[in-house]
């Protein structure tokens, strides 16, 4: 990242400007990550975003103001106080009005305005909004990490061993890889939805991450081919290092910068991808997803915008915190992109 | 040059085959049976009788074509493709092909509309954000393409549904889904929508791809020359710097013509639209199994040729990129 020395104020042994790597690590960690927040304040807007979903997943049962289950009502706008205590002594009062002006208990709060008891009001079952987005997160987090886990994982193996090994077994790969991207991935993603029957979470999970597996192998293999040819391979293979040594000590992490970046830069897809499946109905149906409620909000019709546009709106800013992220991180960490055309871009 | 393209053609064979096979056995071997399913459904007395309903079943089976053992079934589905015969739908009894080519001509339509949308806003957008680097409207441009890769598709068709048709500007055609041709205006209205939604999307992505390739060609020694002779502006952007920058933008723009033509599920669906995304989850939830298999064979084909011709294209862009 940072090779440049940058001499700190501190005078060192003998007068001599200490350089940054004699600091304490957490010395070190601060100062790359102050050059980060203020090279890159997109990418630092987005890390903010990122830790802001996270926290909200991890500790949605501590920040939620009520169970995202509850329904909340409020009071019966038809109820006549004056008729109902008129019908106590004549119950014919009764027959001549409809029945819930006698009724003084609550009705169900459906689509609520934004209030201090619900800050940004109730869904279409009088649910309390925040604590189904806050619940929403931790699906979204579920997924984005999961998949961008498995997908990374595999894809490393495979691209590895795929470069490393060349000839008709890199050729077979690389065939089956355009295979796996020659496909539509939404129907592909439809598909396997149908075959596993009752789509859970962590199916949907797998199927995504397996599907993101090809990109992963395009990235990791064409920078494996130039590390391949590095000296250092080659001084390893002459001191009769196996090729399984060779990969996982002196190729792996010389590509390491890529996959972080693809790992990163990848996370929104697939959180997007889910929220799809959930607004066409296939989505796990005992989670609350963000798509499935955009869905719900737009079932209310015209005159109720504000359930979409609220959950819309925390899907949209988490996709964007990871885009913004994943591309300052590759703008810090990828060799090949840095530098490119004066300033690079966000 | 002419090997090149013969030596690309024999690399794709496997690969389609690869997608015929795949696909076969994702809608074969896995669990989930159409006839089962289908017959649990419209059998009034409800399998009361197990031996009954398992010769209802091999009945349908045999109807079908599918009482055959799978690989027997693989090796008559390759035997019929390689003589173009995609199979039956089992929903209408028709050609697989059939179905697929009444929604055609709107997944067509609504894709050339979105790509217009996509390349009129991407290319002006993503060169003056590049010729006017670090200035107040490439920040502004710059922000909105990145809020617009984020925005999810059907979020923002759906606030644009809700909110235009709450403004009172524009009514969702439920009625009938007119093509360009049958009924322009109504067409329009129905369509102007989902296109400029997905366009601006798809647009977003070109606009940022255009601005660094600019970014990059703008420093370029040839660009200065053109300056230094006293080239005007325009000539110098369009005619010495976007030429170059077009080149990797052609393989966006070619990745979304396979995309678009697919069918944009999620726009259709919302739309009312009868294209080919929608009527392929019909298929789908059906488990109309030959439909799927010849839509996404189609669809997989059609990508793999699309990045062969991206790829030339490539050559005529960019002479020094030469085949061997």
């Amino acid at each position: 990242m940072a090779q440049s020395q940058v001499s700190v104020d501190l005078p060192g042994v003998a007068g001599v400007p200490r350089s940054l790597s004699d600091r304490p690590v957490f010395v070190r960690a601060g100062v790359h990550i102050w050059r980060f927040i203020t090279g890159k304040p997109l990418g630092a807007f987005g890390a903010l975003l990122i830790l802001i979903v996270l926290f909200a997943a991890i500790f949605a049962d501590q920040i939620q103001r009520y169970d995202p289950n509850q329904t909340f009502t409020k009071p019966n706008p038809a109820y006549d106080p004056e008729l109902a205590a008129q019908a106590l002594v004549d119950p014919t009062v009764r027959l001549q009005h409809p029945p819930e002006v006698f009724e003084e208990g609550g009705v169900l709060n459906r689509l609520g305005k934004p209030s201090s008891q619900n800050w940004l009001g109730t869904d279409h079952l009088g649910r309390d909004l925040w604590s189904r987005i806050v619940h929403g997160s931790r699906t979204a987090v579920i997924v984005g990490f999961g998949a961008s886990l498995i997908a990374v994982t595999l894809g490393v193996i495979v691209g590895l061993a795929s470069a490393y090994f060349g000839g008709s077994f890199d050729f077979m790969i690389q065939r089956i890889v355009d295979t796996l991207q020659a496909f539509p991935p939404l129907i592909l993603l439809l598909l396997f939805n149908q075959v596993v029957a009752d789509p859970t979470l962590y199916w949907i999970t797998i199927s995504l991450g397996l599907l993101g597996i090809a990109q992963v192998v395009r990235i990791v293999r064409s920078s494996v081919l130039s590390t391949r040819e590095e000296v250092y391979v080659m001084a390893a293979r002459t001191i009769g290092a196996s090729d399984t040594r060779i990969m996982a000590r002196h190729i792996f992490p010389n590509i390491t910068a890529p996959i972080i970046v693809v790992f990163t830069s990848t996370i929104g897809v697939y959180i997007l991808a889910e929220a799809t499946l959930g607004f066409l109905g296939l989505s796990d149906p005992t989670r609350p997803s963000w798509g499935k409620m955009v869905e719900e909000g737009r079932r209310q019709g015209t005159g109720e915008p504000l359930m979409a546009l609220f959950v819309g709106g925390a899907l949209t800013l988490t996709v964007l915190g990871f885009n913004l992220a994943g591309d300052a991180l590759r703008d810090v960490l990828d060799p090949r992109l840095r530098g490119r055309g004066g300033r690079p871009g966000f | 040059m002419r090997t090149y393209i013969l030596r690309r053609v024999i690399i794709n064979i496997p690969v389609i085959w690869l997608v015929a096979t795949l696909v076969f056995f994702a809608t074969n071997v896995l669990p989930g049976d159409f006839v089962a399913q289908r017959i649990a459904q419209q059998d009034p007395t409800g399998g009361s009788d197990p031996a009954l309903r398992e010769r209802q079943i091999q009945a349908v089976k045999k109807d079908l074509g599918l009482d055959d053992p799978v690989p027997v079934r693989y090796v008559k589905y390759l035997r019929n493709l390689l003589k173009g015969d995609f199979g039956i739908s089992y929903q209408t009894r028709r050609s697989s092909i059939e179905g697929l080519k009444d929604g055609l001509p709107y997944s067509l339509q609504l894709a050339t509309m979105s790509l217009i949308v996509a390349i009129l806003t991407s290319i002006p957008v993503g060169v003056i954000s590049a010729i006017r680097q670090d200035s107040i409207p490439d920040y502004i441009l710059r922000f909105l393409s990145i809020l617009f890769l984020a925005a999810p598709n059907f979020w923002v068709a759906t606030m644009a549904m809700l909110y235009v048709a709450q403004w009172g500007l524009w009514k969702i055609p439920v009625s009938q889904a007119p093509l360009l041709w049958e009924d322009p205006i109504g067409s329009l209205k129905l369509f102007i929508i989902p296109a400029v939604v997905g366009g601006l999307a798809t647009g977003a992505g070109i606009m940022r791809l255009l601005r660094s390739q600019m970014l990059e060609v703008l420093r370029q020694d040839y660009i200065r020359t053109a300056w230094a002779k006293g080239m005007r502006e325009r000539t110098v952007v369009v005619r010495h710097a976007l030429k170059n920058a077009l080149v990797p933008v052609v393989t966006i723009i070619g990745l979304s013509v396979a995309t678009l033509l697919s069918g944009n599920v999620v726009l259709e669906q919302l739309f009312g639209i009868p294209g080919v995304g929608r009527q392929i989850v019909v298929a789908i939830q059906a488990r109309d199994v030959p439909v799927v298999q010849s839509f996404v064979l189609i669809v997989a084909t059609f990508v793999v040729f699309v990045n062969l011709g991206v790829d030339l294209v490539y050559g005529l862009l960019d002479p020094r990129i030469r085949y061997s």
